[in-house]
């Protein structure tokens, strides 16, 4: 095994958004204490102590735990093993964050931090369920920049019901002032048994949805478009996130959360419960080749390098072209074949889907 | 058995009006079945004819009824119930001396009723009015009896039965002796035998069911098919009581079966006349005529593997089915099928059926085409039953397409109703009967192409099911007809092509280009849906390229999740079928095929 990535959940929020379906819990100072003491023994059970070249900590929102518990909480990370070029992320809110926080960041080695930021719109904000100060983000993170953590990421929601391009545009002009490297977007997902969905508002129409991400590509053309919903200036990719769509292995602790180990794929238990009685597992997927091939195309390609053909043989022993015939998504000019890599040009991106799973049914394994 | 004796006579009525239960209590009453043994409906022998309660094949069946200490025969010879088969109810006719014509009494004369009855004085026959159904509470006799007197039967004529309690069955057997003349053929003649049915049986070939005329026939006789000149050896005689039973000679008079060994049904043809080969007659009866497949279709195995079965389970229906014709044809939409000929809607729906429910194929109808003819430059004539084999417009100086003569019978509420669709069928108005102050019986032309299309289901919406209506072919006119394609992003379809008279072809083309603009999803690119005639395109719409397909998030939490979702859209494409570049969901298109429209 070599894994060389963790990821950490911490579930809590202070504020339930409307559209969120993650794994959440309100917060609560009983709760934090017990849940920090079962992902201590959750990581004792199963981490076996390989060198990390990435930690990430999601939630939730981590940076709604107080200064104590965030000192515990790092106080548990402490022993993962951290090889000397780590990216440690952790996602911050800005409703929750202060410099003391971000000073004990600093301190306890975390060296990228992805901000929430969804909407720089009132009316959008009060939709959503969140509250935010533009100023307060601009005084953050330069804050962030003046500690010495520069590798930051800025995340944007658009295609919010009633949305105008107008107002994506606005937010993307923000995001631009604030001079970070990295920048992920996302067009608004109504998730069932979230409050947005249950509500009954519709999807904006796809024509806009389409238009919306045209212009925010085009106004971030200086960043490396490098995924499907993800920008990045110079070669601050994030290191974490690409372990997921290079299809690596990756452990997952905490409440919700997922991992990758060997040729397992699991879940943690959502139920808080069952978490603190220290049933983690809920769902394991034991993966066969096919369906590691499978997840091999449908994460490599959401990236602009795309498929290795070299890796792909390396690691299945068959030539990708003998699994998933891409010749004629080629011919049609879905599919780009460059040197070693077969990837889809960026102007389909947005109808991935429609091109990953034509190749998926070419497939001719077995 | 003496001539005198003998009464052959049929039973016609409009659909549905208690015919097939009558001839039960008619067995039942002369003794031939004993009510435990009655199905409902003894003489329909196939399951689809006791479901849709109509008489598919012919049916003879001899009884035997003492009157006033003499021996009667019955033969009561079964005929087919709708327009369709016309012709095989005109041959079964012309073997009988009388008629039954049954009438429902709470349902009155209708269309079938007036074609049945003029088909059977056309023969010369000898008809009886009877009412049936008068148990009903629905049922009103004054009523029937006026419209029975308007149609020129006295009231004393009329015999009121209830097929289902058996009353009035005696009088109407009574009626029958009396009325009916016996049939008058001369013994000492050369052979003149009708056949008017045939049967395909596994072990003895062609059964052909025969009324002899003139003369006599034996077993062992070389007999000789007139029309078709095929001569075969007479291998068995005999007739249904309703059992068979053997006999060894068929008389002037009387009516039974003939089996000689006939492998091939091509040989016999019903309305000809056999005769001997010994000693032939001199001429042939009247009334034969070849019979056409008016209606074409393609029928396409849904699933592509079970072409070869399609094949087999046709020929096995030709067996019995003479007027069946079909002949194998490709579509780049639908694969490989066949085009076959039928000589109605309602023969090409119990073809299709019976392939489905006997044969167990799923199949797909392509909307009906009758048979056109088409005079090119050149002056030559070429018969066209399905679009694709329509030539280009600049090779065609004319074309011609059948009309029928159709008597529409109503309420005379609807007459306007009825006279604007029949307007918007491009019919010709010809004249309009009231058969009393309520009744109405409407004539008009109409091409046969619009009764194929939806005719029939707009006159009973447009009557609230109160018309009713038949027709008969009369021939070829004249007609402005093109050949309308619907193209997919800029290629034929060829199973939606469509010949269509010029004035028609925009809003059908209108009708078609809209339905596939519901049924097909978005695309990678923006697909022109077109109807055009030739290279004229007269109706289009767009259905506008896919924006968006995408999973924009993905992260470690998602991967299992967003694996399952493409699973499932791999899932919805396998069940599309590509036509072209474009992919249609499979069971949408063939809902459009499927309707008429």
């Amino acid at each position: 095994m070599n894994i060389r990535s963790c990821y950490i959940h911490i579930p809590f929020c202070k504020r339930i958004c409307s559209y969120c379906d993650f794994c959440k819990l309100f917060y609560d100072t009983g709760y934090v204490s017990f849940y920090l003491e079962a992902l201590k023994s959750e990581i004792e059970q199963y981490y076996h102590g390989e060198e990390l070249d990435t930690l990430y900590i999601g939630g939730g929102t981590p940076s709604s735990l107080s200064i104590s518990e965030l000192e515990k909480m790092f106080s548990i990370l402490s022993v993962l093993k951290k090889s000397s070029s780590c990216e440690f992320t952790i996602e911050v809110n800005f409703d929750s964050i202060t410099e003391e926080k971000i000073d004990l960041f600093k301190k306890s080695g975390v060296n990228r931090i992805s901000f929430g930021l969804e909407t720089t719109h009132p009316w959008i904000l009060e939709k959503m369920g969140r509250t935010l100060d533009l100023d307060y983000v601009r005084h953050i993170i330069s804050y962030c920049k003046s500690v010495g953590i520069t590798n930051i990421n800025v995340d944007l929601m658009y295609a919010f019901p009633d949305e105008t391009l107008q107002e994506v545009e606005e937010d993307i002009r923000f995001i631009l002032s604030l001079d970070v490297c990295h920048v992920s977007t996302y067009s608004l997902i109504l998730e069932e048994h979230t409050k947005l969905y249950l509500t009954g508002v519709k999807s904006i129409p796809e024509e806009l949805d389409a238009k919306m991400y045209e212009l925010i590509c085009s106004m971030l053309s200086d960043f490396c478009h490098y995924e499907i919903s993800n920008f990045a200036r110079d070669d601050s990719f994030s290191k974490h996130n690409l372990c997921y769509w290079q299809n690596k292995e990756y452990y997952g602790f905490g409440l919700g959360a997922s991992g990758y180990i060997g040729n397992v794929r699991y879940s943690n238990t959502r139920s808080i419960t069952h978490y603190l009685q220290k049933n983690y597992r809920y769902e394991e997927e034991k993966l066969s080749s096919c369906d590691k091939m499978e997840y091999e195309v449908i994460l490599n390609l959401r990236t602009k390098w795309g498929i290795s053909k070299t890796k792909f043989y390396q690691i299945y022993g068959k030539r990708l072209l003998d699994v998933y015939d891409y010749s004629e998504l080629v011919t049609l000019g879905y599919l780009r074949e460059c040197d070693d890599f077969i990837f889809i040009p960026n102007k389909f991106w947005y109808l991935s889907n429609e091109i990953i799973v034509r190749l998926l049914e070419v497939c001719s394994y077995e | 058995m003496k001539q005198e004796n003998i009464r052959n006579f049929c039973i016609i009525a409009h659909i549905d009006h208690g015919k097939s239960t009558l001839a039960d209590r008619i067995l039942e009453q002369t003794g031939a079945i004993e009510k435990r043994e009655l199905k409902s409906q003894m003489l329909d022998s196939m399951d689809i004819e006791r479901e849709r309660g109509i008489t598919i094949k012919l049916n003879a069946v001899q009884l035997t009824y003492q009157y006033q200490r003499e021996e009667y025969y019955f033969h009561l010879i079964d005929t087919p119930g709708h327009v369709d088969f016309s012709y095989e109810v005109s041959r079964s006719l012309a073997a009988c001396e009388g008629a039954l014509l049954v009438v429902d009494a709470t349902q009155g004369v209708e269309a079938q009723t007036l074609a049945n009855l003029y088909l059977a004085l056309d023969n010369n026959l000898t008809v009886v009015p009877v009412v049936n159904k008068i148990d009903l509470p629905s049922a009103d006799l004054p009523k029937v009896e006026e419209e029975l007197e308007n149609i020129g039967f006295s009231r004393d004529e009329i015999i009121f039965t209830s097929a289902k309690t058996g009353e009035g069955v005696s009088s109407l057997l009574r009626a029958i002796i009396e009325r009916i003349p016996s049939p008058k053929g001369n013994l000492s003649a050369p052979l003149q035998a009708l056949i008017f049915d045939s049967l395909f049986d596994a072990y003895r070939g062609v059964i052909i069911s025969i009324r002899v005329m003139n003369g006599e026939v034996r077993v062992g006789d070389v007999i000789r098919m007139m029309e078709t000149g095929a001569t075969y050896e007479v291998v068995g005689l005999s007739i249904n009581t309703p059992k068979e039973k053997s006999i060894s000679i068929l008389k002037a008079g009387e009516v039974g079966y003939l089996y000689a060994s006939i492998k091939s049904i091509q040989d016999v043809l019903v309305g000809d006349t056999i005769t001997l080969d010994m000693n032939p007659a001199s001429y042939p009866l009247p009334g034969y005529k070849p019979m056409k497949p008016m209606v074409y279709c393609g029928f396409y195995p849904i699933d592509a593997n079970k072409f070869e079965d399609l094949r087999e389970a046709l020929e096995k229906l030709k067996l019995n089915d003479a007027s069946l014709v079909f002949e194998p044809e490709t579509s780049k939409a639908l694969g490989f099928g066949f085009r076959c000929g039928f000589l109605g809607l309602l023969h090409m729906e119990i073809i299709e059926e019976r392939i489905e429910r006997e044969f167990g194929i799923d199949l797909i109808a392509t909307s009906p085409s009758v048979v056109y003819e088409v005079i090119l430059t050149d002056g030559s004539k070429i018969m066209v039953d399905s679009p694709v084999k329509m030539p280009k417009r600049e090779l065609v100086s004319k074309t011609l397409e059948p009309y029928v003569k159709t008597s529409i019978f109503s309420p005379s509420d609807y007459i306007g109703s009825i006279m604007e669709l029949c307007q918007d069928k491009r019919g010709t108005f010809i004249n309009m009967e009231y058969l009393d102050q309520k009744r109405v019986m409407i004539h008009y032309e109409l091409p046969l192409s619009e009764i194929v299309y939806d005719f029939f289901d707009k006159l009973k919406s447009y009557t609230k099911g109160y018309a009713s209506f038949d027709y008969e072919v009369i021939g070829y006119r004249e007609s402005n007809l093109v050949k309308m394609d619907i193209l997919l992003n800029g290629e034929v379809v060829d199973a939606l092509s469509v010949i269509v008279h010029k004035d028609f072809a925009y809003n059908r083309g209108k009708v078609v280009v809209e339905k596939l603009k519901e049924i097909i999803p978005r695309q990678m690119f923006e697909v022109p849906i077109q109807a055009a005639i030739g290279t004229h395109v007269i109706a289009r719409t767009d259905i506008k390229a896919l924006r968006k397909n995408v999973l924009a998030k993905c992260y470690g939490g998602d991967v299992t999740r967003k694996k399952k979702l493409l699973e499932k859209q791999k899932e919805g494409k396998k069940r599309m079928k590509k036509i072209g570049s474009v992919e249609v969901p499979q069971e949408a298109f063939l809902s459009i095929l499927a309707t008429k429209e």
